[in-house]
């Protein structure tokens, strides 16, 4: 395999990373809506909250793209491929992550929230000081998984017409009748990309308050 | 999550399904024009008339549509998707018009509207080079046979797989370049597509792959696909109007031989397809 086709698949993996990493922090702000919204605890919120995951756990990530990517001219948006990709990773992600997030916050021991009320906080200084740092330390590895996940995910954003890392691999290993080095070479190049994004996961985590070293 | 807000879920999901407003510019052709470019999809899975040649998207439509965007004095704008997303994402207005192209057949004259012919479509098998077990077309009878998903070339291979004493075990693939690396990698012994598509790429892999001749079936053409409606029709006319001169002053001769190697005839329309 030469090295001009290995470049084609970089140059195409760098569509895989852009889509993936706009979808993960798009994805993340809604999940914090979402959460949020759980978090009231009025069914007013919480219903189509929990509606929300539901649809987007529930629902194939494939069927979720083709859904958007088809329907959504239907009624009068007809947004290009690449919009359609990232409307479809990021919704699908933030119903994980907001499930992630919920149950981060609840996983906050009790204990440390009844004594931050004796000494005097006010639930906002609770909810700031104690809730949201511990909830985001418990979820931070969840996160960094999450991001590897839709890494992967980011494959299925070719049926809706993106030429992304694994598309490009099956256009090559079509026209060159060189299948094995080059989904060789592909499989290489996102293991490098998750690698890299692990690493750096792990580094993050390690700088956060409160981790055992 | 409770029934009652699943149920209102689906039930919206439904609605959002049910509505097909028909919100776009009423004249396609003037929006095209408008907006200065021509949106085509395909899959760039069908050489030689849309492949990837070392990254790069080229073949017959690609040359064909950029002469065809010359006569409406538009540029081109490719969006290329897996075969079996083309249709409902032509339905859903994402581009204005299919290269494909596809076999013209009365199923598809039903719903869709065809640009005259550009390519014979009558198909053959493409085999394994020195496979001596398939001498002729009937030989495919009890054989492993690749072919497009959701292809006219399906249809027609299914009904002459009617044909013969032991049917052909038929195995559909998403695109034919999957089919073709199965064959050489002997997964199966045939791929049966079009005659056009087929030779060029036993041309393309000569020692690897060998036609099988003749062609079987019923003689058919392949077509550019568009929508039927009224929206639609003044676009249509004009990519006709546009591919009949480029028939007519040779440039479409020129380019079949450029990736065919050879120039054949076509009608100018087909309006009783063979199947």
């Amino acid at each position: 395999m030469s090295i001009e086709l290995f470049g084609l698949l970089v140059q195409a993996s760098i569509y895989t990373v852009t889509i993936s990493f706009v979808s993960i922090f798009i994805g993340f702000a809604i999940a914090i809506l979402i959460s949020g919204m759980l978090l009231t605890g009025r069914s007013l919120f919480v219903r189509p909250a929990q509606f929300f995951i539901s649809f987007f756990r529930g629902v194939p990530l494939l069927v979720q793209l083709l859904l958007i990517y088809n329907l959504l001219p239907a009624v009068g948006l007809n947004v290009p491929s690449i919009v359609a990709a990232i409307i479809g990773l990021s919704l699908c992600t933030a119903a994980y992550q907001a499930e992630n997030l919920r149950g981060g916050f609840a996983s906050v021991p009790l204990g440390l929230v009844e004594s931050a009320e004796m000494v005097g906080l006010t639930p906002r200084q609770i909810f700031r000081r104690i809730k949201v740092p511990i909830a985001l330390r418990l979820t931070f590895p969840a996160l960094v998984n999450e991001a590897i996940l839709i890494l992967k995910a980011s494959s299925l954003v070719s049926v809706v017409g993106i030429v992304e890392l694994t598309r490009m691999a099956q256009d090559l290993a079509g026209s060159t009748f060189l299948p094995l080095q080059i989904f060789a070479s592909a499989g290489l190049i996102y293991l490098v990309i998750n690698w890299v994004v692990a690493l750096a996961g792990g580094l993050i985590e390690s700088r956060l308050p409160g981790v055992a070293r | 999550m409770t029934k009652n807000s699943l149920l209102k879920g689906l039930v919206g999901a439904a609605l959002l399904f049910g509505a097909t407003i028909s919100a776009h510019a009423a004249d396609t052709l003037a929006a095209v024009k408008a907006a200065g470019t021509l949106k085509v999809g395909t899959e760039t899975a069908f050489a030689p008339f849309d492949f990837i040649d070392a990254g790069k998207h080229v073949g017959l439509n690609v040359d064909l549509f950029d002469e065809i965007g010359k006569e409406l004095g538009v540029k081109i704008e490719w969006v290329t998707l897996p075969w079996d997303g083309v249709f409902p994402a032509l339905e859903a207005g994402k581009f204005d018009v299919v290269a494909g192209p596809a076999t013209i057949t009365k199923k598809r004259m039903e719903r869709y509207r065809f640009t005259p012919p550009l390519a014979e479509a009558t198909i053959a098998i493409l085999k394994k080079a020195g496979d001596k077990t398939i001498s002729k077309p009937e030989d495919i009878a009890g054989k492993k046979i690749g072919v497009g998903k959701a292809t006219a070339q399906l249809d027609q291979l299914k009904e002459f797989s009617e044909t013969l004493p032991t049917k052909v075990d038929i195995r559909e693939y998403p695109a034919f370049t999957e089919s073709y690396a199965d064959l050489a990698a002997g997964r199966i012994a045939g791929v049966a597509n079009s005659l056009p598509n087929i030779a060029f790429v036993a041309k393309q892999r000569e020692g690897t792959f060998e036609v099988v001749l003749p062609p079987f079936g019923k003689k058919s053409y392949f077509g550019f696909i568009g929508l039927k409606d009224a929206d639609h029709a003044p676009l249509m006319d004009a990519i006709d109007a546009a591919m009949l001169k480029i028939k007519a002053d040779g440039r479409m001769a020129t380019l079949q031989k450029k990736w065919f190697g050879a120039s054949f005839d076509t009608p100018d329309a087909v309006k009783d397809p063979a199947f």
